[in-house]
Parts: C-alpha cells; sequence; structure tokens
C-alpha cells in the first residue's frame, strides 16, 4: 500500500527529476517543472548523447527516467536500459516474434511502464511482459490476447497501484477492445473492460446481430489517472470495419469513446463518444488531460480532449457531461452539437464507391501524438492537421487475421496534402491562441516546461515518395509560439518528446530515425 | 556450413512457388474493382500506361512471379512513384489475378519508326542538351535511359507533342526571388517548412531559406518547348521508336 502511495506521489507531483510514466505525470500533462532549459538559454542547447539503434522500424518511443536510469522500448517489442548521463546502454531485452504478426501501422513500440524494480512492456505478438529492471530477465510473460486475430500491444502499459493497465491495438483487424488491468507482482488478471458491450450489457442495444463481436474499439494510446476518484480515464478507438458502418448499424458503444473506469473494478463509471457511429477512423486515441480548472467561474474537474475529428472538447471529469466543443482544425462533417453533446452531421459524408471528400482526413485533424498543457501559461498545446480526405467505402468481410476494414481511403491527397502547425488553445473557450505554422503534417507532440517552452517537430516519416519530408526539433516560446532553436535531425520523427534531470542536468530528449537525441546546455 | 548454404536456396525456392491463391472468375472480378480505384491512375484503366509502366506485356522488371507481384504492389517498389497499398493479402491476390488477365499477346511489339534516325534526331533537335541516355546528354529533364520500360509508345509522343499533358511534380520548378532582389529559378527539388531546395540551371544544387524571401511561387508548367508541328510525323515516329527501345536489360528471376 505504502509503496503505490509513493509512486503516486512521485507521478502526481513531477517536481522533478524523473520523467516516470508515458505522459511525464498521470494527468497526461506532458509538462515538465524543470526550467535549467529556458527561453534565455535555449539557444544554447546542444545534443549531448545519441543512442541508435539497430532497428528500421519507426520509433515511437517515449523513454521514461528514474533515477538516472533510461528504458526505452526499441521496435518490434524490446526494452532497452541505458545511463540517462552518457546513453550507454545497459541491457536489452530481446523478444523473439513469430514470422507473422498482424499490425495495421508497422510493428511499433510507444514505450514501456516502471514500477520499483520492474519494468512492463507490451508486445506486438499480444503479451504483457514483467521485466528485472536492473538486468532485463524476465520475471513473467503472459499472453494478453490471440496475435493471429490481430491483437497486438503497440502502447506504453500504465502503473496505477499495484496494477498495469494495457489496452490493445487491432481496429483494422476486426478485434473486440478492452482495457486489461494485471497484478503487478504476478501478472494475474484482475480485471478486464470490453469496450464493446456483449448482448444484454449496456450499451448493446447500439450494434446489431453479431458485429459486436468483431467491432473494434481498440484502446492503444496511454490514457490517464485520477488518484482523488481513483477513476481511469482512456480513449478507445475506430469501431471496425473502419469505412463501411454498413455491417453494424447503430451507435457502435463504446467505439470512439472516452471511458472513465473505477480503478480497482474496472467498472464504467461513464463515458463520452466522440463520434457515434464513425465511418471515418476517427479513433478517440488521445491522451485525455486532466485539469482541476475553474468551468464558468466554479472550480470543477476537467478533462481536456483535443479529438482526431478536429475538435477541442471539455467534458466533467466526474460525470463526463459535457461542457465544450470547438473546432480546432477545419472541418467538414459537424453541424453544431445537442445540449447533450451528440454531434449533428451533415449530411453526404460518409465513404461511397466513388470516393468522398471530407475534412479532416482519415489521419485526422491530430492524431494519438501527445498533446500538453502548462499549468503556468494555462493553455492546451497539440500538434494540429489542416488536411482533407478521400475516404471510400467497399466490401467488408470477416476473416480472422485479415484486415477488416472496407476499402481504403486516400491519405496524401497529391494536389492537396495538407500541412501542420503547433497550436495553443486556450481551454476556458477553445479559441486559438497562436500557431506555428509548418509546411507538411508532424507525426509528433508536444512538450513544454517551466522554462516557458514547448518542444515539438517538424515533419513525419521520410519515404522513398516523400522525399521533402522535415525532421526538424525545435524550441517555441510557449506564450506567443515564437521559435527559439532548431536542429535537423534527419529522420523520421514519430514520437514524443521529453525531459528529466540527471546529476542537476536537464536533459530533452527526442527520437529521430533509428536514434535517441538528448540534448543540454553546455 | 552447408545448411548455411542451402537455407538461401530453399527460401529462393520457395518463393519461386508461391502461387496465387485468389485466381477465380469473382476474385478477377474484386480485383478489377481494387485495380480501378487504385491502379488504373497510373497503369491505365486496361494496362496500357499511362504516368506509370505498361502492364500489358506480362514481364514486369521488379518481377514477373506471384511473389514478386504480391510485394510491389503491398510494399510498393523503392526508388520509384510506386506506392505500397494498405490492402489485405487476400485483396492485393485479387489485384495480382487481375493484372494477369491484362497480358496481350504481342502487346511489346516496337512501335514503328526508324529509331536508328531517332537517335540522331534526339542530339540534332537538342533533345539531348537536357535529357539524359545512358550517361550521355543533359540533366535539366528526366532522364530517358530506361524509358521505353517506364512509358508506353503512346505516352512517349504525348510528352514530346505536348509536355504540359503530364508533367512529373519533380520537374516543377521554383521561381524564387531574394530580399536582395538575388532571382533563382530552377526545378524544386524539396520544399520544408524552413527551406527550398532547388537544381539551378547554372547554379547547380542550391537550398535557400524561405525568411529571405521576396517572393515564391511554383510553376507546374514543364520548361520543355512543345514539338506538335515542328516536327514531320516521320521524325516524330523515329523518336518514339528511338525512346522506346531504351528499354530495361530483362532481370534474371
Amino acid at each position: 500500500m505504502r509503496v503505490w502511495l509513493l509512486f503516486v506521489a512521485a507521478v502526481v507531483c513531477a517536481g522533478q527529476d524523473n520523467w516516470p510514466t508515458y505522459s511525464g505525470n498521470y494527468n497526461g500533462w506532458r509538462h515538465s517543472t524543470l526550467d535549467q532549459i529556458n527561453r534565455e538559454t535555449v539557444s544554447k542547447l546542444k545534443v549531448a548523447w545519441v543512442f541508435q539503434m539497430p532497428v528500421t522500424e519507426r520509433i515511437e518511443t517515449t523513454p521514461l527516467v528514474i533515477d538516472g536510469v533510461m528504458y526505452i522500448s526499441e521496435p518490434p517489442s524490446n526494452v532497452v536500459a541505458l545511463d540517462a548521463e552518457t546513453g550507454r546502454p545497459y541491457w536489452r531485452y530481446r523478444r523473439s516474434l513469430p514470422d507473422k504478426i498482424n499490425v495495421c501501422c508497422g510493428q511499433v513500440n510507444r514505450g514501456v511502464a516502471v514500477s520499483g524494480d520492474r519494468v512492463f512492456i507490451g508486445t506486438v505478438d499480444a503479451h504483457l511482459v514483467a521485466l528485472h529492471a536492473k538486468t532485463g530477465a524476465v520475471l513473467w510473460d503472459i499472453p494478453v490476447a490471440d496475435p493471429k486475430t490481430g491483437h497486438s500491444l503497440t502502447g506504453a502499459p500504465l502503473i496505477v497501484k499495484d496494477m498495469v493497465i494495457t489496452g490493445v491495438a487491432g481496429g483494422e483487424y476486426g478485434v473486440r477492445g478492452f482495457l486489461d488491468a494485471y497484478d503487478m507482482k504476478t501478472g494475474q488478471r484482475r480485471w478486464r473492460f470490453w469496450t464493446i458491450p456483449e448482448p444484454g450489457q449496456p450499451g448493446s442495444e447500439t450494434w446489431s446481430g453479431d458485429a459486436w463481436k468483431h467491432g473494434g474499439g481498440p484502446t492503444w494510446v496511454t490514457g490517464a489517472f485520477d488518484p482523488a476518484q481513483n477513476l481511469i480515464i482512456w480513449g478507445t478507438g475506430n469501431p471496425s470495419p473502419d469505412w463501411n458502418g454498413d455491417v453494424r448499424p447503430g451507435d457502435n458503444l463504446y467505439s470512439d469513446s472516452a471511458i472513465a473506469l473505477d480503478a480497482d473494478t474496472g467498472k464504467l463509471k461513464w463515458h463520452y463518444q466522440f463520434v457515434p457511429h464513425d465511418t471515418h477512423d476517427w479513433d478517440a486515441v488521445q491522451v485525455p488531460v486532466l485539469v482541476d480548472g475553474e468551468w464558468q467561474g466554479k472550480p470543477r474537474k476537467l478533462v481536456y480532449w483535443a479529438h482526431r475529428n478536429g475538435f477541442f472538447y471539455v467534458l466533467d471529469r466526474t460525470t463526463g457531461e459535457f461542457l465544450l466543443a470547438k473546432a480546432f482544425a477545419t472541418q467538414t462533417w459537424n453541424d453544431g452539437f445537442t445540449k447533450a453533446g451528440r454531434p449533428i452531421r451533415k449530411p453526404n459524408i460518409d465513404p461511397s464507391p466513388e470516393g468522398t471528400y471530407v475534412w479532416p482526413g482519415v489521419q485526422g485533424a491530430t492524431n494519438w501524438y501527445s498533446p500538453s498543457y502548462s499549468p503556468q501559461s494555462g493553455y492546451f498545446y497539440l500538434t494540429a492537421w489542416e488536411n482533407k480526405g478521400l475516404y471510400r467505402k467497399g466490401d467488408a468481410e470477416y476473416i480472422p487475421g485479415n484486415r477488416f476494414i472496407g476499402s481504403v481511403p486516400e491519405i496524401d491527397l497529391p494536389e492537396e496534402p495538407g500541412w501542420g502547425a503547433i497550436r495553443a488553445l486556450n481551454p476556458k473557450t477553445g479559441e486559438r491562441v497562436w500557431e506555428y505554422k509548418m509546411h507538411t503534417k508532424p507525426w509528433s507532440g508536444v512538450l513544454t516546461t517551466a522554462g516557458k517552452l514547448l518542444f515539438g517537430s517538424t515533419g513525419g516519416w521520410l519515404s522513398r515518395e516523400k522525399m521533402a519530408m522535415e525532421s526538424f526539433f525545435f524550441a517555441l516560446d510557449n506564450e506567443t509560439g515564437k521559435e527559439l532553436w532548431r536542429i535537423n535531425l534527419g529522420g523520421t520523427m514519430a514520437s514524443n518528446p521529453m525531459t528529466f534531470r540527471v546529476k542537476g542536468k536537464q536533459m530533452v530528449v527526442m527520437a529521430a530515425g533509428s536514434g535517441i537525441f538528448a540534448f543540454a546546455l553546455p | 556450413m552447408r545448411s548455411v548454404l542451402l537455407i538461401p536456396l530453399l527460401a529462393t525456392l520457395a518463393v519461386a512457388q508461391i502461387r496465387n491463391p485468389h485466381t477465380s472468375p469473382a476474385d478477377v472480378a474484386a480485383g478489377a474493382k481494387i485495380y480501378r480505384s487504385h491502379c488504373a491512375d497510373c497503369h491505365g484503366i486496361n494496362g496500357q500506361g499511362g504516368k506509370g509502366p505498361d502492364l500489358t506485356g506480362g514481364q514486369y522488371f521488379h518481377g514477373s512471379s506471384d511473389a514478386a507481384l504480391l510485394k510491389n504492389i503491398t510494399d510498393g517498389i523503392e526508388g520509384t512513384a510506386m506506392p505500397g497499398q494498405f490492402f489485405s493479402a487476400d485483396q492485393v491476390w485479387q489485384v495480382v489475378a487481375f493484372i494477369r488477365t491484362l497480358a496481350v499477346k504481342g502487346s511489346a511489339q516496337a512501335p514503328p519508326g526508324d529509331a536508328a534516325a531517332g537517335a540522331k534526331l534526339f542530339r540534332a533537335k537538342g533533345c539531348s542538351n537536357c535529357h539524359l541516355v545512358r550517361g550521355e546528354g543533359g540533366v535539366n529533364g528526366p532522364d530517358l535511359s530506361f524509358i521505353g520500360s517506364q512509358r508506353p509508345a503512346v505516352h512517349i509522343r504525348q510528352s514530346i507533342e505536348n509536355p504540359n499533358a503530364h508533367v512529373d511534380p519533380a520537374y516543377w520548378r521554383a521561381d524564387v526571388v531574394l530580399e536582395d532582389g538575388t532571382p533563382y529559378k530552377g526545378f524544386l527539388m524539396n520544399e520544408d517548412t524552413y527551406h527550398v531546395q532547388m537544381l539551378h540551371p547554372a547554379k547547380g544544387l542550391v537550398t535557400l531559406p524561405k525568411r529571405d524571401f521576396r517572393k515564391f511561387a511554383i510553376e507546374k508548367m514543364s520548361a520543355m518547348p512543345a514539338y506538335k508541328g515542328k516536327l514531320t510525323e516521320p521524325e516524330l515516329e523515329s523518336l518514339v521508336a528511338y525512346l522506346w527501345a531504351q528499354q530495361r536489360p530483362r532481370r534474371v528471376e
């Protein structure tokens, strides 16, 4: 009991040499109280070390740092422990995998969880593994789901009390999504919440026939934890098949939703569905940002959420009540909201055999990469895309282990490729405060610090067709959006920056290409 | 040691023996549907080619086996404009089944025209000032060393008569004027948030910071003059015959 209370204290008051969990703290802020690197000093930032991984898969990891040791996941499902000061590796856990792995979008991993002497990783063959933090020795290794039917684990687990919480990926394979809690010591499952209810359960009235069995609603991005209310808040992904809704009439709960679960029982306390009966693959797999703020003059427990569908939302964290939705990027699908928060869809936005243009495109106006919240500025920051997509509808037949999607939309329209920006929003109104424009659409998240900085990056993955993608890592003044520093890292950037302090020195870290780059002041 | 040598050999045999499991008429019809929406824009509605290679020959430089087609459609082809496709393996097999129906006997026959005369015209008319053919010529236009494998004769002819009918974005031009008044105009190679990179006809490879720009425009028109009406029909046929004869060496599978 005492141990996890200490851990909660460490995670909640990130005061803060360590970066103990995926988003830096349980609130999902991706914010650090460190200020050695600040608006005055940031222009002197230099590369301190680079750790290169001998892999070709995309790096999506957010490193964790605990007491001078950095823990990173290396794709597909390896773990490396490094000295955070020098970047020299201590040990590596190498996972051998079956020949065929069913993942939609690369054999990737977004990071590990650490508690005491244990490091936890979810694997692309759908296992959860506990390693000894000092040596990488396997403590336990349990199957979470069947990889042959398209289940995989790509997100960073979350430590809650004495449990490891993990989601699952597979929304393009017709999995039935869930969120699981495992005993940290033994690997025994404590509870499972099915994101798609079975017949007879609340929410099952939003499905018909057997569609629920392959209904999707995966949980592949790490959520947040509210210790005061004992609530786990997590996002769910698209219903399956993605772009053909005909086989699943109804709202398809709890796909594309924010869900709040009792941490001890896994029972649903509330939910809010961002996109009822989604046909555009607009997952709600964003990091929920929990803020005890002011709402219309009164203190209130809130959740801020910038969703793939182009809207910034404010929800009540105790009840899930819808308080605000405001577009943060161009969208052509929505005609407002009912008082209860149900979106009013414009006509003729569904995918069609010949293709339907809708803003945002299928990768959304934002995606899984992290937003940030700074308690100093009070602003909510995110990476946003201005883009439209051509949505096609095709046949969708469920075959185990095959993609169950219903045609393929066009993502990067050659004539109108779209562009990206870092945007700062006033979360009280959803209004934009500033924006930093980019030529291309970035694939990485943002970090804010008490140095009144925002770290972010341009571009996305470098591929043969897209020589022009870019790989700049930069620091902005988080109050104005003014650029203060940047460097070209020259490789795919598809993760989130983080920061920590070791031996009195603050470092900022970003992954690019196959490398982890650490920056510090000279 | 022996087993080490055997493994690659066995692997090669195994790949060569992969056969398309989806070849029924229904599979062909399903493949045709995907082909029309996702492939026809470059390869032509009947596989006759266009912005991409002709598929009616039945032999493909990057591999003609079922396994090679499966791989190239799924993953795309490195170094070419061929993208990978986000389809399940079953669907790609259906596309492969349809592509097999595109093969037309005798489709690989040379177009009419005197290729040797075309070779002389290629230099005499100034084409080689800008275009490279197997190491000879300029770099102010597309490399035509293997153009006969990459485009059908009808597309080659169209590109000579009316270059603007299809301009590869790699040959769009950046038109830049710096704050100090210096003009730069060249092929736009890359653009990012902070820079424009170009191949300048006189200055070569140039990277310019956007913060210094007074003017920046992208010209999507071809830099090549249109030869419609400037060549006799026999001259045009000879040029097309010469360019079509620029084929990649057949790859051994």
